[in-house]
């Protein structure tokens, strides 16, 4: 900014909101618009049916119910039956709590691991950070799917591992997310002033980093859910993933793919499951961010 | 079915040539797609054509077919597999692009034919003396290698001598370990010292890494095969070029290109597409595609390859006869083949011959049917109320399977649990480790032995740990009974005690798929691997 | 002072190259089987398999195996595969430069248009636009990305013929044939990787919105482009180049799923080979070119946040 440009009552102001600021962005109440509401219902709708689809569907995820494979949609198989003559609309129902929980738990996991490590590294900097960056480069560098690879070859595909495998792997992005945030946080005036206050290590990250910290990581939060659930579904394209006859949401669009030249749509099914779920949390976080970053942008001439 | 034969068409009619249009497509799509000689003619018989009429019909029609081949064009094959492992060593080939690329580049002593008889290859004769243990083979003079250089004894000894001895990494290695030496004794010809008697071997020299190399190589894609090498990339891609010095008329085609496509479903839309004209193993999910579209057919070859659980004899569950039984009741075979293999593929009875495998066939044996009240009854009686069985893709439908008797056991209250696994190290780390887990065999040349590198006691690859001495001693003897109600009795005892004891469950035998653009003509049906038994560059042509 | 940090990344660069090839050394010792028992599959024997692994060396321990490998790396050997013979070089040499074509092709279509897209969306945060945007860009990742290739496959190749369904290449392709051949895997990837750029950008800059000089340039009457365009995206830079790093690492080094389907021969296919086939040099080979690749976009887009961030340039 060319600073001669700034007139008098400019500067007075400037140092007014200076006073103002506090240590921390004030807590706002977070106003979803229509369109996050929207968002919102589709997410509990799903939740709702984490807790309870599998006691409604009209079969079992493992029933061989239909007499043929890719039949279309009628009124005992509402959207039609798989390649194996499974109910579509009953694996859906329990695909959900498969889909949602591995994405959930791991990607929950990974801001754990991530923020935690990601903070720690950046505070106490030295060897401690170091070492962790230096491992956390090196998997991260690493595709992916090879890593999956590696762990179910190793370890088996169970959902737990397949939790904690995806978990690990995200970390790696949220802890450079986290590192650099918290960097860029600890050189900002108010954290030197608290520094100088005499503020423990302790109450710098509680109250300085992590709440500055939230918003950019909050930002990330619902593309690393999609990325865990494309993950998991790119990993059934190796034939591993999610264990059958166990139904989840990218296993299910993978091995219903031959249907679509006969126009069965079982795999189009899981696929708009997966958009409404992840695109609905995305839109939250988007209400979210649009409503901090919005509030300035909308003064704009 | 792909394409059936019409049941409906006139039996009076004798000659190929008197059928009408129509009708010809029918026996043309029926011998081009691949059905073997025998299933069509059961096909025909069933339809109250006479067999004669149906010999007539099809060797007339075949001959019709097979009169013309054209020369010139060139054509890609895609595979399943492929990857750095691919080799050019025929010692350590394992998979339908290593094959193809070896029946391209090299020939062997014998070349297995449609009806998987061994004739005359690089050997022109093949004698054996009075009882079989000793064979003289007389090799064909003025061959030549890729490189400019003559084939001799030499070469012919060399090559087989690396599938024996310590250092030998033949994946054929106990196979041929019926031959206790290969001697030259001339020139031009060569002699197989056995062990014991063998009426077999020709056969055996017939096989995918029986290739014969350049003395002091390992192969390295210099052969004496009707395709030179132009260009070969580890999990590529492979081009190859007509040899114009081939020491018989040689191939059709001018050039091939062999790759794969891993991916089935990239595969089969490759193949309809028409940038590919060769596609292996078509998914079953993919058939009804592939049927439907112009341009392409399906060839559906009944073979002996099979889709298998082994139970280990030696571990628990296994041991226990009534939980072996009780999985055997389990399998609803009628809707493994006509649901999850859309046809494809034949009943199997819990042991591996099969009708493909001719006369030694015992179908007399009861076949073995779903009943779950029975498989009820023998878990019960096991004491056993739930078995982990570890699952790979490792043929066509076994996943899919191990879910349908999955599903099927949580109806009577029998807890299967399918533990998934990758294909990948699968072999080595869950096969005959893991005691329950699918298995995949590839049809063998013969009944004997096809039991016997499966169920003789010992073998390398007994993958149930089942040793019964009755079951050895009937292998050894049946190879030199000559009366053929004898041996089939004794070819019947092996099938039943495998079929009772063993501790294999095989429910189904599945079809050799493979997608096959119309345009390509000539291809051979023998039913030992992918696109007839990887044969077929020497004799497919391009009908422009 | 700039060449100083450079060249101290640089070693800390080289750090991290070991440190992946000791993970990649133990990741694909636990896993189960080894390369001669892969080669030899059903058909092995123990006898065989000793008698391949004593061909391949692999009866030696371990620890001579890796330092031997080592020891060759450091003058640029970069060894033989175990699985095929083949030299690593030669099997990588010509997917290499495959890789680095497409990823090119794909870095020059989607950066322009992530950033472009983003920054439009941050210029009218909560609009029409930003959420048409938003929701186009989040409908097409949220989907597998071997649906979108297969969907595209069976209508553009297999029902209208207009484009070849595989990209194979037989080296001698014409300009127009190269560009059929790739259209659809560039396709898919663009979609793949604008997503998470779009999204970035646009949450960087919205997120510069709040300091408080982008505050006051508002109170002075700055004109929003001029804002944006000036001084948001300039502090914005940081955050928008690590994420257009990220995405070209993995477009190096992950696109194992579109190669797969369209036949392309990359390195993340090859790689993947090499796990499967435990031919530990060749998945190493691999892993020291993704890491470098990673390693040197990744200082470059520090570099680029350095610059643009005064406060990061004097690092405590």
């Amino acid at each position: 900014m060319n600073e001669s440009n700034i007139k008098g009552e400019d500067i007075v102001e400037r140092l007014d909101r200076f006073d103002e600021l506090p240590d921390a962005p004030p807590r706002k109440r977070i106003k979803l618009s229509w369109v996050g509401k929207l968002a919102a219902l589709v997410v509990a709708a799903w939740l709702v049916i984490v807790a309870i689809g599998p006691s409604i569907a009209p079969f079992h995820q493992m029933d061989f119910a239909g007499d043929d494979g890719f039949l279309p949609g009628d009124g005992e198989f509402l959207l039609g039956t798989d390649y194996l003559g499974r109910d579509t609309f009953s694996r859906i129902l329990w695909g959900a709590r498969t889909t949602i929980g591995i994405s959930l738990l791991s990607t929950l996991g990974a801001y754990l691991i991530g923020i935690t490590l990601g903070i720690a590294a950046a505070v106490r900097g030295g060897w401690t950070d170091t070492i962790i960056s230096r491992i956390n480069d090196a998997i991260l560098s690493l595709p992916t799917i090879m890593l999956g690879l590696i762990a179910i070859a190793a370890f088996g595909s169970s959902i737990p591992i397949l939790i904690i495998m995806a978990a690990v792997i995200y970390a790696t992005s949220v802890f450079r997310i986290a590192r650099a945030l918290a960097l860029d946080i600890m050189v900002q005036d108010f954290v030197e002033s608290a520094r100088a206050r005499g503020e423990g290590t302790w109450w710098i990250v509680t109250r300085e980093i992590l709440p500055n910290a939230a918003m950019p990581l909050a930002t990330d939060f619902g593309l690393r859910l999609v990325f865990v659930v494309l993950f998991i579904s790119s990993l059934s394209f190796l034939g591993l993933g999610v264990q059958p006859p166990t139904a989840d949401w990218g296993s299910m669009v993978r091995e219903n793919l031959q249907g679509l030249p006969y126009g069965s749509y079982a795999s189009i099914w899981p696929a708009v499951a997966i958009g409404s779920f992840t695109i609905a949390i995305n839109l939250i976080v988007d209400d979210v961010s649009a409503e901090s970053g919005g509030s300035l942008a909308r003064k704009m001439v | 079915m792909s394409k059936r034969v019409d049941p409906k068409f006139n039996p009076a009619l004798t000659s190929y040539n008197d059928l009408s249009q129509k009708d010809k497509e029918l026996v043309e799509d029926a011998i081009r797609t691949g059905y073997s000689r025998r299933s069509v003619l059961k096909l025909l018989a069933a339809t109250g054509v006479t067999l004669a009429t149906a010999q007539n019909l099809l060797s007339t029609g075949g001959s019709a077919m097979a009169a013309t081949p054209k020369k010139g064009g060139s054509l890609i094959m895609s595979s399943n597999l492929h990857g750095p492992d691919d080799q050019l060593d025929p010692a350590l080939f394992t998979s339908t692009i290593d094959y193809t690329r070896g029946r391209a580049t090299y020939n062997s002593l014998t070349q297995l034919g449609n009806d998987l008889a061994p004739q005359p290859e690089l050997a022109t004769e093949f004698l054996p003396n009075d009882d079989a243990s000793e064979w003289t083979f007389k090799i064909r003079q003025g061959v030549k290698f890729h490189d400019g250089s003559t084939l001799t004894a030499d070469d012919v000894v060399y090559s087989m001598r690396r599938h024996q001895g310590e250092a030998s990494k033949s994946v054929i290695k106990s196979i041929m370990a019926t031959v206790k030496e290969w001697k030259k004794t001339g020139e031009y010809e060569v002699k197989a010292i056995l062990e014991s008697p063998n009426a077999d071997l020709p056969v055996l020299l017939g096989l995918f890494q029986s290739k014969i190399i350049k003395v002091d190589s390992d192969g390295g894609g210099n052969g004496t095969g009707p395709f030179k090498m132009d260009s070969f990339e580890p999990g590529v891609k492979s081009v190859h070029s007509r040899n114009a010095d081939y020491w018989r008329e040689g191939a059709n085609l001018d050039a091939i290109e062999i790759t794969a496509i891993t991916d089935p479903v990239a595969r089969v839309n490759a193949l309809l597409s028409g940038d590919v004209q060769l596609a292996t193993q078509i998914d079953p999910k993919a058939i009804r595609q592939v049927e439907s579209t112009d341009g392409v057919s399906l060839s559906s070859i009944p073979a002996g390859l099979y889709m298998g659980i082994c139970a280990l004899k030696n571990a628990s569950p296994g041991e226990n006869d009534d939980f072996v039984k009780g999985l055997q009741y389990i399998q609803d075979r009628e809707r493994i083949v006509s649901k999850i293999l859309k046809g494809h593929g034949t009943v199997g009875n819990d042991q591996p011959i099969m009708s493909a495998h001719g006369a030694d066939f015992c179908s007399e044996l009861p076949q073995r049917e779903y009943d779950p009240d029975k498989a009820k009854f023998h878990f019960k009686k096991a004491g056993i109320s739930s078995a982990e069985l570890y699952a790979a893709p490792v043929v066509a439908g076994v996943v899919d399977a191990c879910l349908l008797a999955q599903a099927n056991c949580a109806k009577i209250g029998f807890d299967l649990q399918v533990k998934r696994v990758p294909t990948d190290g699968y072999w080595g780390a869950v096969w005959m480790k893991e005691p329950l887990n699918t298995v995949t065999w590839n049809m063998r040349p013969t009944a004997n032995s096809q039991l016997a590198i499966q169920f003789a006691p010992g073998a390398a690859w007994n993958d149930t740990f089942w040793n019964n001495d009755r079951m050895g001693e009937l292998l050894k003897t049946s190879l030199s009974e000559l009366d053929p109600a004898k041996r089939h009795a004794m070819y019947c005892e092996m099938q039943t005690l495998v079929h009772e004891n063993s501790g294999m469950v095989i429910p189904a035998h599945v079809n050799i798929l493979d997608g096959i653009n119309d345009k390509v003509k000539g291809m051979p049906t023998v039913p030992l691997g992918q696109l007839g038994g990887c044969e077929w560059p020497e004799f497919a042509w391009l009908d422009a | 002072m700039m060449m100083k940090m450079v060249l101290r990344r640089i070693l800390i660069g080289i750090g991290t190259l070991w440190v992946v090839s000791v993970l990649v050394f133990i990741g694909t010792s636990i896993l189960p089987g080894d390369v001669a028992q892969i080669i030899l599959g059903q058909s092995a024997t123990p006898e065989t398999l000793a008698a391949l692994r004593a061909e391949l060396g692999m009866d030696r321990p371990w620890f001579v195996r890796y330092f031997d490998w080592l020891g060759n790396l450091v003058t640029g050997d970069l060894g033989t595969s175990k699985a095929g013979g083949a030299s690593i070089s030669s099997l990588i040499a010509g997917r290499l430069g495959n890789t680095m074509f497409l990823a090119g092709i794909v870095a020059a279509i989607s950066i322009p248009i992530s950033v472009a897209l983003g920054l439009l969306a941050a210029m009218y945060p909560g609009t029409w636009l930003d959420r048409i945007v938003t929701f186009a860009t989040l409908s097409l990742i949220s989907v597998p990305e071997f649906f979108i290739a297969t969907f595209m496959v069976l209508i553009l190749a297999v029902q209208l013929h207009w484009l070849p369904a595989i990209a194979y290449l037989s080296g001698n392709e014409s300009g127009w044939q190269l560009a059929r051949a790739l259209a659809m895997p560039v396709i898919t990837l663009v979609i793949v990787v604008s997503a998470q750029m779009i999204r970035m950008t646009r949450a960087g800059i919205l997120n510069v919105m709040n300091s408080p000089y982008i505050e006051m340039a508002i109170l002075k009457g700055v004109p929003r482009r001029r804002i944006i365009l000036r001084h948001a995206l300039f502090n914005a830079i940081g955050p928008i180049v690590n994420v257009i790093a990220l995405n070209l690492a993995y477009l190096v080094s992950g696109v194992v799923i579109v190669e797969t389907i369209f036949a392309y021969p990359g390195l993340a296919k090859l790689m993947i080979d090499g796990v499967q086939t435990r031919d530990l040099p060749l998945v190493q080979a691999c892993a020291i070119i993704f890491c470098a690749t990673y390693v040197v976009l990744i200082l470059i887009a520090d570099i680029a946040s350095i610059l643009s961030n005064p406060r990061l340039r004097q690092p405590k």
